[in-house]
């Protein structure tokens, strides 16, 4: 293909992003991606195909995570530059505008490596124009809207993505029956990530728990210890390519089990890139979470300090497993913000399937729901726990519910925030106007 | 006297999307408030089916794969005894798949039509393609008459309930009804059984069919108590039998929100 061809066309797609952002509509993230990608087919692959190591990651929870926490590894490599789409601009159009962006005025890209967080039905349609040399997969969950057979054609659709690449290596979650399955019969050098099993069956996997197969190579999370503070420490242990991997003093700032598995999708990756463990335990500590994942917000007013900590839930294995996470702080304040826009899931049935039961054995202050289906959220609620603490307050309105936490915590407090997204998006938007009232 | 109620979940590791346990975790639950020693069986693959050990079955709906093998095992395994309790009054509810599934025939994810359960005479088609390609989107509907005053009688005191019920629904399948079942409830706001009818479930006899998730009884608790009333006067003999009322603040809360929100 004509390098000189792309110059145009690049120039198009730099303007057009400026024009937009100019008038103000928008950032001008995806739009052109989306005209470049509809009537120059090519442009994609002629892009990515300057960039020497190109990694996807697809599944259903943890891309995000597990697409920063790499890129922080990369970081420490030197020379490393490291490409990477934003946070949920992961269909095509999203990932040819971020190249498009990043490409100079006559389409060169100077990268050495690209990480691409990649939707699940993305990724058979660009796989081989992306032709990645390593494919991650975190886990496949029912997200709350499938429809009939959607996980199992999703499952597929992976699948038939992977085997366009018959020479990528591939690193799945190994405990996840559905991902650890996804190679069988493919030719696709496999990695298993997972957790010591005491740790795994916390973790609401659809079917049986795999169990990794005598002989396959992989890493393995052990001694999990989560901290007050939620950060996590581990260990790790494994093999990949006959070399024996041990890391005693693993340790993510992301809380829980479910960032475990993508703090070792990072490892295992940075040691096939050639990046030895030190390097990729120290790149760890290195990282934020991606914002809702983990992030602390503080509300100040006069003496008084509250933190806000937001932890995402996006359908029914993420909610369970957060809700796992608390049970271990003392005196939980927690607040749930369910709302239901279309990037929420507009049928709140999924939050019968989330395990509030587990909050049974949580040590609970008091509960706050919020949000345009707070009232939902109070009768789940109601049904779960086995003692009501008496009527759970409902209020639709997520600043009330701020200012009503903010008044009912004490200072130095921290109120775990465990909101949908469009929730979490208003949450941080109101968060932001309200910081530092005097 | 305390009362027991036997209810049997139908292949609940097939059958489980869409939070239809909800459906179980309110019924148990409301149970256990009233007083009612609850026993919530698993029925699933390969078991073999016994009339006249349940008061009220349960099903939910599953993936295509799922649906077909359930189809085959019923058949072979518990068509027979469980036709014969529901055609002796005992209660069951089939939810979205699980109602298409109690039909005659029903549709699959492919578009194609195979057999049903054969429990309850109603069909699911494809859409055609002069009608909206799948119905989705919250739920108003009006509870029909005969079954409204029918809940009215359930409550050892009267009470106020609502006249409406709500939920979500996400359906392709285009489900009719056949003779000698009733709509369960007329559409105010979304489709219900198909894009043109303007009803919404099923009934025949003491089985219910709906096509509302949300899930369906956690904000209609008036629904949850009916069925509960329904299995224990047929069990115990006694159409007089009555419940008593529980408090629903938060439940009837999120029900009128539902209602007002999306009317």
């Amino acid at each position: 293909m004509n390098q000189l061809l792309l110059i145009p066309i690049v120039a198009f797609a730099k303007l057009l992003t400026l024009a937009l952002r100019v008038s103000g509509r928008g950032s001008g993230t995806a739009l052109p991606g989306y005209l470049v990608g509809r009537y120059f087919p090519f442009v994609l692959k002629a892009l990515v195909s300057q960039i020497p190591v190109v990694v996807a990651i697809t599944g259903t929870n943890g891309k995000t995570t597990s697409q920063t926490m790499l890129s922080a590894v990369l970081d420490q490599a030197p020379k490393a530059k490291v490409l990477r789409n934003k946070a949920g601009a992961n269909l095509s159009q999203g990932i040819l505008s971020e190249l498009l962006k990043q490409s100079n005025a006559v389409g060169r890209l100077d990268f050495t490596h690209a990480v691409l967080e990649v939707e699940e039905a993305t990724l058979p349609r660009i796989a081989r124009l992306i032709k990645p040399n390593i494919i991650a997969v975190t886990n496949l969950y029912r997200d709350q809207l499938d429809a009939y057979g959607e996980i199992d054609r999703t499952e597929k659709l992976i699948r038939d993505g992977i085997a366009q690449c018959p020479t990528a290596a591939v690193v799945v979650n190994g405990d996840d029956p559905r991902t650890s399955r996804l190679t069988q019969g493919l030719e696709n050098a496999t990695y298993f990530m997972s957790l010591a099993p005491e740790y795994a069956r916390f973790l609401p996997y659809e079917g049986k728990l795999n169990r990794r197969v005598p002989g396959s190579e992989g890493l393995e999370a052990t001694n999990i210890h989560i901290n007050e503070d939620l950060t996590t420490d581990f260990s790790v242990q494994g093999q990949i390519n006959h070399e024996t991997v041990h890391l005693p003093q693993a340790k993510t700032v992301s809380p829980g089990f479910f960032h475990v598995y993508n703090a070792l999708t990072a490892i295992a990756i940075a040691n096939l890139l050639g990046i030895d463990g030190a390097t990729a335990i120290a790149g760890l500590k290195t990282f934020k979470p991606a914002f809702g994942r983990g992030e602390i917000l503080t509300r100040r007013q006069g003496d008084k300090q509250v933190n806000y900590r937001l932890l995402l839930v996006k359908n029914p294995a993420s909610f369970s497993l957060s809700l796992e996470l608390l049970r271990n702080i003392p005196g939980l304040k927690l607040i749930l913000a369910i709302n239901d826009n279309t990037a929420d899931g507009k049928d709140v049935s999924w939050l019968w399937d989330s395990e509030l039961e587990r909050l049974n054995q949580a040590n609970i202050d008091w509960i706050f729901c919020t949000g345009v289906r707070a009232k939902d959220m109070a009768v789940r609620l109601k049904y779960a726990l086995d003692v009501p603490p008496g009527p759970i307050p409902a209020e639709e309105s997520i600043r009330q519910i701020i200012d009503l936490s903010f008044q009912k915590a004490s200072s130095g407090d921290t109120v775990f925030v465990l909101p949908t997204y469009t929730a979490m998006l208003e949450f941080r938007k109101l968060m932001g106007k309200t910081l530092d009232v005097v | 006297m305390p009362y027991a109620l036997t209810i049997t979940h139908l292949y609940p590791d097939y059958l489980n999307l869409y939070g239809d346990t909800g459906n179980l975790i309110v019924l148990r639950r409301r149970c256990q408030w009233m007083g009612i020693d609850c026993t919530v069986k698993p029925l699933t693959m390969e078991e073999v089916a016994q009339s006249g050990q349940t008061d009220l079955y349960f099903m939910g709906g599953g993936q295509d794969m799922d649906q077909v093998a359930v189809v085959n095992d019923f058949h072979q395994l518990k068509h027979e005894a469980i036709r014969a309790d529901t055609e002796a009054g005992v209660v069951f509810l089939g939810v979205c798949g699980g109602y298409q599934l109690m039909g005659n025939t029903f549709l699959m994810g492919n578009g194609e039509e195979t057999q049903g359960l054969g429990i309850v005479n109603v069909n699911t088609r494809a859409p055609s393609t002069d009608v909206k390609q799948r119905c989705i989107g919250n739920l108003v509907v009006e509870i029909n008459s005969a079954v409204y005053a029918e809940m009215q009688t359930m409550y050892a005191t009267p009470r106020k309930i609502p006249r409406t019920l709500v939920g979500f629904e996400n359906h392709s399948g285009q489900t009719y009804l056949g003779e000698g079942v009733e709509p369960l409830a007329k559409t105010i706001a979304g489709f219900g059984n198909n894009a043109t009818a303007e009803y919404e479930g099923a009934r025949y006899k003491n089985v219910f069919g709906s096509y509302m998730h949300g899930s369906l009884l956690p904000k209609n608790p008036h629904f949850a108590d009916y069925l509960i009333g329904l299995a224990l006067r047929r069990k115990y003999a006694d159409v007089n039998l009555t419940l008593p009322t529980l408090t629903d603040t938060e439940e009837f809360a999120a029900h009128e929100f539902v209602v007002q929100r999306y009317r």
